[in-house]
């Protein structure tokens, strides 16, 4: 189809307490914001809600606050604008590096961290840095606002654990813990050119004493929600930083993840590609700890 | 509703469904024809346009999110010393083949010349993602870079 | 040859101003006051039989609606290419027994898209039997497969189909038992390739408009007006001189609407129930179910002597034409064309069979079938090189079908000697430019990013010409004429999907007359305004329909000089007139050789009108008498990355001979883009069938349909083109067609790098990373 059903409703947002109001109010009701994942959807009939309540223009939601003690992100902050900012590439540098893979230009001006996350593909990008970074969603809704650790927030493909009536209005990225971590986020896709990831991974790691102090691994699009490799941050735990120990501890991702073969890879390759961009995240994370 | 924005440096008006979107705005109540229908899908790029200065695909973005905004196609750069310069070089350099992805590549590359984000031949396959079939690129990519340094040369940007 | 006037030098394109300032109009930027929007109602089943349709809600909607009862219900084939006795007729306007997942079976016109989406989802459809599908060719030649069709036309009769076979072809010529014989060695091998989708950026659509007195105008996306005319005529017993078809700007094509599109008669016949115009544009996802390649089974044996010469070949092909017949037949012959051009096999025997699966109907994608079977045949005598342990390039240049040779071009039916070729000296100058000799062995190659250099070396035809007619119409006409200020309207039906042939030939006028080409205006065109031209395709553009136009510019030339004559009045010597452009003047001058008369072209055509002496034109039409070869020549280097199993181009040298290149950046562009297209066709592009369904994986998002984007593509400085220094006698100022060629042997230079950079040769495309990764897993080589 050319145009969004005339069976959906588009209800424009006025500030923040009406976008509030609305998303109680209704049911069947999707939030847009940029909207270059669900208008997708709705084009194609893939979805079709009753309502859609378009937050896109609320300025109130766009921001990169730096308090010293954490990195707030607006929930309408484009991938562009994330990848373009100072702030962003000196406190959260993961951050800046998967936006950098983010799709291509045209879409990350559009494209919000808010609603990419909130797509709950297991596919989204910038699901993966944040769940290093063990952020926070704040999540508002007529009742108040409540934090959702970011590994609780991915319920299940396209599932997250919002409530009715809530609104993603601010990721927040807390400091403690990063200071002199060194990062790396490696994607497989199938052309170099812009494509859904295959597999993405991201990693932060902290070596003290000449051992691995604080290690976090996370992929997308290798299981029904983007996850933690607990796994192997298990295994890696306070073992030297060798090319041996990493190499063994990356085969172990495969107990992480679940991946299905469609029409973009079988399984068997994006279990091998998640094995090896872990080992290759892992290595360049070590060599940039500073 | 009615949602007002800058159209190539006009002031325009329309009285669209919020669920429109902007490529339809643009094509059938607009008559602006150079945006065109590759895929409807955000995929291809044959539909971007400018919004305040920054490249979009138009097919998957309503028309409400330009409230306010400057939307730009090929028609209003008509005689903009950087889009001349540039559509200058892709004409001369053997860039336009089909001329389907034309404006839609030209406007992306114009954006990346003025902001300063393309210099080199690898700065632009980084920013210019549209699909084209007939050229494979290699003319597109040098018009472009050609056309940059051309800007940069007298200062432009 | 000498040095040309305007020939051979780089000239921006005629239509390049209204292409970057978005002012051409290409067929959905059309509109016209009362205009309806057309929807297609599609099967949502690949195999199945429709008891009922019910449009009550869409007629309530108020919409215009078409069934298969409100059709003419003749079989046809879109493609008139082919001669009547040959042209298998197998498709319906709109069907009850829909064959493909997609098939329009209903359709609905109303006066906005949204009316015309919600009275087209409100049809039902009554189904009275769902068969499963048969996606598989192999499985729908058994014996007890149900019958796709039963009954089709070939020509005017009906035939009963057997196994599903759509058509076949079978030759033989010499012996090849003997010639397996004589063999030293012989290399036997299976190939098979995806689905492919041509991609071309603007999706089908076509604008039908009923005319005041009976008449209809259609403008839609056409490599060719005059048969989307005679079509059209047929369908509807609508005299061929009450359709006009008006070329419109195509964005693209690629052989995809080589035959008209299904879109169209579905628009003409809810444009005659509506009596208003009606528009139809298909979305992406119907893009890819209008069209999409054949899928190719190839089992090829060759064998060869010692001393590297071929002695025979066998050749079986199998085709899986989809669910209807666009052009498989004819398909079968080009194939064996190709095959038998590429090397002097001297003994042959060739099998075709096209099979009906219920998929997308395939139809001619760049090359047909060229890229295909010289990826193939490639691969082999790179392999046989290897056997022997001869260099590929010398084994190649033993045994190529060259200067001098027998050409079949595209088909048993056509054959003539080769008059240029260009190929020892690109193949020569090429491998110096990549450093052929230093390219090692696989077994050399060591490390996760490994690099290798392949060649290969092909051709194709320009156009379809030949000394006798046989089952294949190919003949163009133009009109030129001197307008009253010495400019020139050229007019031909003609099309130009991007390469830029209409500008190349008004080059050819442009050097024939001495007017510069910036005088030569492309005629708007349509169906009544101009001579037939079966269709811009083959790669003739340039080689047929640049000769047509250098014929035309003869004919006024002569009769310039002849009103030159009467004007001059003085006792002239009438062979001593010349036509040409005076670079002082800069214009078309008539002088008297051996002497400084001179006047100007547009003071004779101004003359001529003042005195009434009429208007100076020619009308041609004109059917070229060979289809010689332009061959071509790639190098490619690739580096794969072991690890992730993804390629990358490193160095690409694409060696073309067109004979004398008309516009070198057009020629350079086409190479560009052929190599493009070869790279997803070895690497990424294929639509896969749900094999419960038959629906296209991915739901026909080209999501998943990958094309290369700049990232993929090596750079200006990795990309070099270089051009044979030939001269085609039988092509207008020696010129050859390229549009095919440019990308026919891309592929097989492209695998046979891969095999050079990591030692595994892939019989099947596409060559998907995770192949290779299974490929190098397989052998153990998988470093990491």
């Amino acid at each position: 189809m050319y145009a969004i059903p005339s069976s959906v409703e588009v209800l424009v947002a006025r500030d923040l307490r009406d976008a509030l109001k609305l998303a109680s109010e209704l049911e069947d009701a999707r939030v847009m914001a940029g909207g270059t994942d669900l208008v997708l959807d709705l084009k194609t009939g893939r979805l079709r809600p009753r309502y859609v309540i378009y937050i896109g223009g609320l300025r109130e939601l766009k921001y990169i606050r730096d308090d010293g003690s954490s990195l707030h992100i607006g929930a309408l902050t484009t991938i562009q604008e994330l990848l373009d900012s100072e702030v962003v590439a000196t406190s959260t540098p993961l951050l800046r590096a998967v936006a950098e893979k983010f799709a291509y230009w045209q879409i990350r001006n559009v494209a919000t961290i808010g609603g990419n996350i909130c797509s709950a593909s297991p596919a989204a990008d910038m699901a993966v840095p944040l769940l290093v970074y063990e952020a926070f969603i704040r999540a508002e809704s007529v009742e108040g606002s409540r934090l959702i650790p970011v590994r609780e927030f991915f319920k299940g493909p396209r599932q997250t654990a919002l409530r009715h009536g809530e609104i993603v209005a601010e990721i927040m990225v807390p400091y403690r813990g990063l200071e002199g971590s060194g990062y790396a986020c490696f994607r497989a896709g199938r052309r170099r050119g812009h494509d859904i990831s295959l597999v993405a991974v991201a990693c932060a790691v902290k070596v003290g004493d000449g051992f691995i102090s604080d290690v976090r691994v996370a992929l997308n699009s290798v299981a029904p929600t983007p996850v933690r490799a607990t796994s192997v941050e298990r295994a890696l735990a306070g073992k030297e930083p060798s090319l041996e120990v990493i190499e063994e501890v990356s085969k172990l991702v495969v107990h992480d993840i679940s991946p299905i073969s469609d029409v973009r890879a079988p399984a068997e390759y994006r279990a091998y590609m998640a094995r090896l961009l872990t080992r290759e995240a892992l290595l360049e994370a070590l060599a940039r700890v500073r | 509703m009615i949602v007002k924005f800058i159209l190539n440096g006009k002031p325009v008006e329309v009285d669209v469904n919020p669920r429109e979107t902007l490529i339809d705005t643009l094509r059938f109540k607009l008559r602006v024809k150079s945006v065109k229908r590759g895929c409807e899908r955000g995929e291809c790029g044959s539909c971007t346009v400018l919004v305040n200065g920054n490249p979009v695909t138009s097919c998957i973005l309503l028309t409400i999110q330009v409230e306010g905004a400057e939307v730009t196609t090929v028609e209003g750069l008509v005689g903009d010393e950087i889009f001349e310069r540039l559509a200058k070089s892709f004409i001369e350099t053997g860039a336009v083949q089909c001329g389907f992805c034309t404006p839609g590549i030209l406007l992306t590359a114009y954006a990346g010349i003025k902001q300063g984000r393309i210099k080199s031949a690898e700065d632009a396959k980084e920013y210019i993602g549209n699909l084209c079939r007939c050229t494979g690129y290699v003319k597109i990519i040098e018009a472009v870079v050609k056309a940059a340094s051309e800007v940069r040369g007298s200062g432009g940007v | 040859m000498g040095e040309f006037k305007f020939i051979g030098k780089r000239t921006p394109r005629k239509d390049a101003e209204a292409k970057v300032t978005g002012a051409l109009k290409y067929t959905h930027d059309l509109e016209v006051p009362g205009m309806l929007i057309g929807r297609i109602v599609r099967s949502p089943y690949a195999f199945a039989d429709i008891l009922r349709i019910d449009v009550s809600e869409a007629v309530r909607m108020g919409a215009v609606v078409i069934t298969p009862d409100d059709v003419p219900q003749k079989p046809y084939n879109p493609r008139l290419v082919s001669v009547h006795e040959v042209t298998f007729k197998d498709t319906y306007i709109l069907t009850y027994r829909p064959r493909y997942l997609g098939e329009p079976v209903a359709a609905v016109a109303a006066s906005s898209e949204e009316l015309a989406q919600r009275a087209a989802e409100s049809i039902r459809l009554e189904f009275e039997r769902i068969y499963k599908p048969i996606l598989d060719p192999f499985e729908a030649i058994k014996p007890d497969a149900p019958k796709i069709h039963e009954r089709i036309m070939r020509g005017d009769k009906w035939i009963e189909v057997e196994n599903n076979i759509a058509a076949r072809l079978d030759y033989e010529e010499g012996g090849v038992e003997k010639g397996f014989e004589e063999a030293d060695v012989a290399v036997e091998r299976t190939f098979k390739t995806g689905k492919r989708y041509h991609m071309q950026l603007e999706p089908k659509a076509v604008l039908v408009v009923p005319e005041p007195g009976g008449k209809i105008t259609i403008y839609t996306t056409t490599q060719s007006i005059h048969n989307t005319r005679i079509l059209i005529s047929q369908l509807f017993d609508i005299p061929e001189s009450r359709v006009n078809v008006v070329r419109v700007p195509i964005g693209g094509s690629f052989g995809s609407s080589i035959q008209t599109n299904y879109l169209v008669p579905i628009a003409v016949a809810l444009a005659l129930k509506a009596k208003k115009p009606v528009k139809i544009a298909y979305t992406r996802e119907e893009d890819m179910l209008d069209h999409s390649n054949f899928v190719f089974y190839f089992k090829i044996k060759v064998g060869a002597r010692r001393d590297g010469v071929f002695t025979a070949a066998e050749f079986t092909n199998i085709l899986d034409v989809g669910a209807h017949q666009v052009q498989p037949y004819p398909l079968l012959g080009t194939s064996l064309g190709w095959f038998v051009s590429m090397y002097k096999w001297r003994n042959i025997r060739y099998r075709g069979i096209a099979v009906y699966t219920n998929k997308v109907p395939g139809c001619a994608m760049r090359g047909y079938g060229a890229p295909e079977v010289q990826w193939a045949v490639e691969t082999i005598v790179d392999e046989i090189a290897e056997e022997l342990g001869v260099d590929p390039i010398e084994l190649r240049l033993k045994n190529y079908v060259g200067r001098g040779d027998v050409f079949w071009g595209q088909g048993p039916t056509v054959r003539s000697i080769i008059k240029s070729d260009g190929v020892p000296e690109l193949l020569l100058r090429g491998k110096e430019i990549i450093n052929w000799d230093e390219r090692g062995h696989p077994s050399q190659k060591k490390g996760r990013f490994r690099r290798g250099i392949g060649v290969g070396r092909g051709f194709h035809t320009s156009g379809a010409g030949g000394p006798i007619s046989g089952e294949v119409v190919d003949y163009t006409g133009c009109i030129l004429k001197l307008n009253e200020d010495g400019t020139l309207d050229y007019i031909t039906a003609l099309q130009d999907h991007g390469g830029g042939t209409l500008d190349a030939q008004v080059k050819i006028i442009a050097e024939e007359l001495g007017v510069p080409p910036e005088l030569i205006n492309i005629a708007t065109a349509s169906t009544e305004t101009t001579p037939y031209d079966v269709c811009t395709h083959a790669s003739r553009g340039t080689y047929v329909g640049g000769e047509c136009a250098r014929r035309a510019a003869q004919i006024v030339k002569q009769k310039i000089l002849e009103t030159a004559l009467r004007i001059i009045g003085r006792a002239v010597n009438p062979e001593a007139l010349r036509i040409g452009y005076d670079e002082g003047l800069k214009q078309a001058v008539v002088y008297v050789e051996g002497t400084d008369m001179k006047m100007p072209l547009a003071e004779i055509a101004r003359t001529a009108w003042q005195r009434n002496w009429g208007t100076i034109g020619a009308f041609v039409s004109h059917r070229a008498t060979s289809a010689p070869p332009s061959f071509t020549v790639y190098f490619v280097e690739v580096e794969v990355d072991t690890w992730t199993g993804k390629s990358r181009p490193v160095r690409v040298v694409a060696g073309a001979d067109v004979g004398t290149p008309i516009n070198p950046d057009m020629v350079e562009g086409q190479l560009h883009g052929g190599f493009a297209m070869a790279w997803g066709m070895a690497f990424t592009e294929n639509t896969r069938y749900d094999p419960g369904t038959g629906e296209i994986s991915g739901r026909g998002l080209i999501t998943d349909y990958k094309i290369l984007t700049a990232a993929d593509v090596p750079g200006t400085e990795e990309f070099t083109v270089i051009l044979a220094n030939t001269y085609e006698p039988t092509g207008p100022f020696g010129a050859k067609g390229l549009g095919e060629a440019a990308t026919n042997p891309a592929v097989a230079a492209i695998l046979n790098a891969l095999y050079n950079a990591i030692g595994v040769r892939f019989y099947e495309l596409p060559v998907t990373p995770d192949k290779i990764v299974e490929a190098l897993k397989e052998r153990g080589e998988l470093e990491w």
